[in-house]
């Protein structure tokens, strides 16, 4: 991992996310599946965090699949498996994701998606493949 | 929670295993085993040690039914030597395996064989390396015997005991038996596979034995049991099908008839859980449901031939291409089980059972909409050598 020392912003209700991009830096510090945090400032975009509508929708897709109260929390970083998904909800809300996006994951891609902020973060990847190829 | 929804990754739990990290992981002592007793350390070796057949992954859980549920099986004895062993043909009335092989004690003898073993050589690899994973097994009927007299209040305790429920395992056993033998037999003369290396894989999956999770709860183990005789009622079924197509008509008789023997288990085992339903619909939903969560696991999933680390997922692949059994069985035995013990229609279930009871309702049709978007995305598979037909290869 890098020794990078940053700020660290905990997202505690990704659905209170308002995305400033100019003023945000948005720094996963959770275990992600790269294991180096990634910056985003205003000067310039390194796209591995994804934009804080793209995490919202996937909230809303994990709440609806796993039928969570309003009043539940879904953070970017929450496992699927810690919200009560089983092995099913999880390929179900990725197929929810991919015709939401209208984008296809890849069985290699999908093993990698355990939280919210994973998938947002492939699904930008695959939305933007998806655009520069079309 | 990884993923991976390839139609060959669906058949490790008959079929839809939604998740299916644990493939590689089967042999490789990265996690902890369930072997390994109270330790819970995951194991790290640098290096696979050879001939190492897989073991069960999960961990392995004991005693789940309360004790005081072994009553209810004590009190349904009279019930069961009535209702449940009628479903048991007498010794005299039933086939034999010799009635469908060549009469060694005849002058045709030589002939018989000789027309068999022509036959045989019409039928394509594919259908063989399912017929010998299906009699491989069978052939490891030790498992499945242990496995029913792992379960509290309706074990034989004593290898002759006297209860219905006891008489009812030693007479099914005994009926199951002459499948792998027919099989074995047949398989021999037909000279199309190599006996040495199936002869292995069954004594590897003897040993190796199957966890199927039922945890001693006989809710758990004849639901199971009713989900597995279908579907062994189905691939057999589909087997003798295949056969009549290449033009075998004998050996569409053998599958046809081990298909008609795994039906009328079904209707017994299913007539059991139908009364667990009747007397506890609550426990039994229960039960249902943690069964379908914890997914149907195929008896032979352990099985090894000392060359194929993924010997399971490669036969079950072409078992799902030829359609003999396939992730959609799966969703139409769950829905067949379903209403069959008329699971939508329970009253007077807790919280927990109403949940459960809308899980497996409900669940059908998600392993449907799984399956058919596995269908679409379905690449050509690999043509891969099969130990059991001297390595010659079959598409998967």
């Amino acid at each position: 991992m890098a020794a990078v020392p940053v700020t660290c912003v905990r997202l505690t209700t990704s659905m209170q996310i308002v995305g400033k991009t100019s003023a945000l830096k948005l720094v996963s510090m959770g275990r992600n599946k790269s294991g180096f945090p990634c910056l985003r400032t205003s000067r310039f975009q390194i796209s591995c965090v994804a934009k804080p509508e793209t995490v919202n929708k996937v909230c809303e897709i994990v709440k609806t699949q796993l039928a969570l109260g309003a009043d539940t929390v879904v953070a970017p970083d929450s496992k699927f498996a810690s919200l009560g998904a089983d092995s099913l909800d999880t390929v179900e809300i990725v197929m929810t994701l991919e015709e939401e996006f209208g984008i296809s994951v890849e069985e290699e891609n999908s093993q990698n998606i355990t939280t919210v902020q994973e998938a947002a973060d492939l699904i930008e990847k695959l939305v933007e493949k998806k655009n520069a190829t079309a | 929670m990884a993923l991976r929804m390839s139609p060959v990754t669906l058949q490790r739990e008959i079929y839809p295993s939604y998740t299916f990290h644990q493939s590689k992981n089967l042999r490789s002592p990265k996690f902890a085993m369930a072997s390994t007793i109270g330790s819970s350390t995951p194991k790290v070796e640098s290096t696979k040690k050879p001939f190492t057949p897989p073991r069960e992954v999960h961990l392995q859980v004991t005693h789940s039914m309360p004790p005081q549920k072994i009553e209810i099986f004590k009190s349904i004895e009279g019930w069961a030597e009535d209702n449940i062993l009628v479903h048991l043909k007498p010794v005299e009335k039933c086939w034999q395996p010799q009635d469908f092989l060549p009469e060694p004690a005849s002058d045709g003898f030589e002939e018989q064989v000789k027309e068999l073993r022509a036959r045989a050589k019409e039928i394509p690899d594919e259908y063989f390396i399912v017929l010998v994973g299906d009699m491989i097994t069978e052939e490891a009927l030790p498992t499945y015997q242990t496995m029913l007299n792992t379960l509290d209040g309706v074990r034989d305790e004593t290898g002759a005991s006297p209860t219905p429920w006891a008489i009812w395992t030693r007479a099914w056993t005994a009926e199951e038996n002459r499948h792998g033998d027919l099989l074995h037999q047949y398989l021999y003369l037909s000279g199309r596979v190599d006996m040495r290396q199936i002869q292995k894989t069954i004594q590897y999956l003897i040993g190796s034995g199957m966890d199927p999770r039922t945890e001693n709860s006989p809710y758990l183990g004849f639901i199971y049991t009713s989900f597995q005789e279908r579907a062994t009622f189905i691939s057999h079924g589909n087997t003798a099908r295949h056969a009549k197509d290449y033009g075998d008509l004998k050996l569409a008789q053998i599958c046809g008839t081990i298909a008609a023997d795994e039906k009328r288990h079904e209707t017994a085992y299913t007539k059991i859980a139908e009364k667990l339903f009747e007397i506890d619909p609550d426990g039994t939903v229960l039960a249902f449901a943690d069964m379908m969560r914890k997914k149907i696991s195929m008896p032979a999933h352990l099985m090894y031939d000392g060359r194929d680390d993924d010997l399971f997922d490669h036969f079950s692949a072409v078992a799902q291409r030829l359609g003999v059994y396939t992730a959609k069985d799966y969703a139409d035995i769950l829905e067949f089980l379903v209403g069959r013990w008329k699971v939508a229609d329970l009253t007077g279930l807790s919280g927990e059972g109403r949940k459960a009871q809308d899980y497996v309702c409900g669940l059908p049709s998600r392993i449907r909409r799984l399956e058919e978007r596995a269908a679409t995305r379905a690449k050509e598979g690999p043509s891969i050598p099969f130990s059991w037909i001297f390595d010659r290869e079959v598409k998967l």
